[in-house]
């Protein structure tokens, strides 16, 4: 850089850094309240995540050894906890009314003492959800994109697409995995194959609600990509072509990685409605994490305290998948394309 | 008519580039080639549905010709020129480049657009590339050029239109004129034998403009052919071997540039420059 262009930058920021206001307190305050969050979010994170691949780790490799408590036994004793909630909410009898906040307390405990209770079941319920998720939503990916550029690029083809995005999005999800659980003879058909059922391999329900949530998800991502795909410039398609190009290739190397980067905001809002879907597997026996916690409960009854517990690792995945989606975004950003670059300033700025 | 294409990686001046060209017209697989007009286009007619938007045109364009295509809006200049690489397909009519029939059933289009480059009103830059990345694709996908060829290919482009500094530039980080400078290089790195116009400065501030004229009058000095729909007159009577007016789909002057300014035959065509000047003024 020659001198001359060092001077201008110079003279150029020189304003700007007289009119910017110094820190007041209370935006040093601001400041570390968001560095606390977000020291506390991934704090979070971590406990969650590393609870559950401890969990699955036990039970997969070390409970098979005959190593610890045994699979799906809890590593601690809720014993005292549940101790410790008895003796507060006797506590807080002799209190009178300032011992509402003991029991609270003491209820507290007893959440925790259930936590620890019925934690291994969750974790392993868990990985089933997760697993329909991810599997469904991929697979799910792989026959959308096809359909969606058939809707979008298909001439007379498009109806095709239309007529399976609508038949799918026109009928409950319920009844679709009901449909295949007990109308096609497909559980037979997986029985027939001598894995399914043994060892990791889940049971044949557990193939069936994928492939239903393969299905329904397919059709919901396709009309995903599909708006993505008509915000893409008819010109790009175009100058491609003028390449040389065939529409294929212009489809596939300029529309496409245009198309998914406008598609992420939605794809993530698919993602996060897909890992709460799942739950409707459990309608099919599938032992994923509704499942799992209904079970408990309808023998417990402590319907309250359980579905609280499982609202929290609900909360946990999706939290951590719109976490994933946003790095994902932030990633592939291109100037100028999507995003929500620059539109987040604040007004006096 | 196929060039013989050479790996191109070593940026060759515009002066080989002609060699080649003059090259081939000696050549004796087309020696008639010399005499007949590069681009011939004959009785061309599309219409969209019930409007009738090219009425019959047919023109010849020799090599290192510049043919400039005025008209008012409407008159059929964009759909001529996107049926000249086939981005539109034809109702009736015939189009040459060459020997090979660009029009005929068993023509290739992408075979033929790799030979006529185009440049666009709207630039169409690829907007999740970077300007480097917007050359090389072509140069990838439907040259076959390796990685590396490719990307020293891209640069040499960029670099004739003055652009060398701008390669990791995403196309929201670039000017107007310099999108469309990198569009000119896109279509420059194919090695086309005829380069397209569509209003190439129309969506750009005046002065943005004269950057975009400046590599397109270093392209007429290198004898590049080219056919340019454009409203600068300036860039016309200064570049252009012939102009054509169209109206209505059809052509209804041609000759050279001082003619057709100074003494049009028609009415009409006399009419177009008066209100294009007053536009412009």
């Amino acid at each position: 850089m020659t001198e001359g262009t060092d001077v201008t930058t110079a003279t150029e920021r020189d304003p700007v850094a007289g009119t910017e206001p110094r820190p007041t307190a209370r935006d040093r305050l601001r400041s570390s309240f968001d560095r606390a969050g977000h020291l506390l979010a991934v704090l979070a994170g971590l406990v969650f995540w590393g609870w559950l691949l401890t969990r699955w780790l036990y039970d997969w490799v070390l409970a098979r050894v005959g190593i610890g408590p045994g699979a799906g036994e809890a590593f601690l004793s809720p014993a005292p906890l549940e101790a410790l909630a008895a003796s507060l909410s006797s506590a807080a009898g002799s209190f009178g009314p300032l011992g509402v906040p003991v029991g609270w307390l003491a209820s507290a405990a007893d959440a925790a003492a259930l936590g620890v209770d019925i934690g291994p079941a969750l974790a392993t319920g868990a990985w089933y959800t997760i697993v329909l998720t991810l599997s469904s939503l991929t697979l799910g990916f792989c026959i959308a994109v096809p359909l969606a550029i058939l809707r979008v690029y298909g001439g007379p083809m498009r109806w095709l697409a239309l007529a399976y995005t609508e038949l799918i999005r026109g009928t409950p999800l319920l009844a679709q995995l009901f449909v295949l659980y007990y109308g096609l003879p497909l559980s037979a058909w997986l029985n027939d194959f001598s894995v399914v059922g043994r060892g990791f391999v889940p049971g044949y329900a557990f193939w069936i609600a994928i492939l239903g949530f393969t299905i329904n998800g397919s059709a919901y991502q396709a009309e995903y990509i599909r708006g993505a795909l008509e915000t893409v410039d008819e010109g790009q398609l175009t100058a491609a072509r003028a390449l040389g190009l065939s529409k294929f290739e212009g489809i596939r190397h300029v529309v496409l990685p245009q198309t998914l980067r406008y598609a992420i905001p939605a794809w993530t809002n698919e993602l996060v409605y897909l890992i709460k879907y799942s739950s409707l597997a459990g309608f099919i026996t599938v032992p994923e994490l509704y499942y799992r916690a209904n079970d408990i409960a309808s023998s417990t009854l402590e319907y309250t305290s359980i579905f609280g517990l499982l609202a929290i690792v609900y909360l946990g995945l999706v939290l951590s998948a719109t976490n994933v989606m946003g790095c994902v975004e932030r990633r592939v950003a291109v100037p100028g394309l999507g995003g929500a670059e620059g539109r987040q300033q604040e007004p006096n700025e | 008519m196929t060039v013989p294409r050479t790996n191109d990686g070593d940026g060759r001046t515009a002066d080989e580039q002609r060699g080649d060209g003059d090259e081939r017209t000696a050549s004796p697989s087309s020696a008639t080639a010399a005499t007949d007009p590069l681009l011939r286009i004959e009785n061309l007619h599309k219409s969209y549905g019930a409007e009738e938007v090219l009425r019959g045109v047919s023109l010849e364009i020799d090599r290192g010709d510049v043919e400039v295509l005025v008209g008012p809006s409407g008159s059929g200049k964009s759909t001529l020129l996107q049926c000249l690489n086939r981005l539109t397909e034809i109702d009736s009519g015939h189009i040459y480049l060459g020997d090979t029939e660009v029009t005929a059933s068993e023509t290739d289009p992408n075979e033929i657009r790799q030979q006529i480059g185009m440049v666009f009103q709207d630039i169409n830059l690829f907007a999740h590339l970077t300007a480097r990345k917007n050359i090389t694709l072509g140069l990838r996908k439907v040259r076959g050029m390796s990685a590396e060829a490719a990307r020293e290919r891209a640069d040499s482009e960029l670099d004739r239109v003055g652009l060398a500094d701008q390669a990791d530039s995403y196309p929201a980080q670039l000017s107007g004129g310099q999108k469309q400078r990198v569009g000119i290089a896109r279509a420059l790195a194919m090695d086309p034998e005829v380069m397209l116009f569509d209003e190439p400065t129309s969506a750009l501030d005046p002065e943005l403009s004269n950057e975009v004229l400046a590599v397109m009058d270093e392209l007429v000095d290198e004898g590049m052919t080219m056919v340019v729909v454009t409203h600068e007159m300036r860039f016309a009577r200064g570049a252009a071997s012939g102009i054509t007016f169209l109206a209505d789909g059809q052509i209804v002057e041609r000759g050279p540039p001082d003619r057709l300014f100074e003494n049009p035959s028609h009415e009409r065509t006399a009419q177009f420059f008066e209100n294009i000047s007053h536009d412009h003024d």
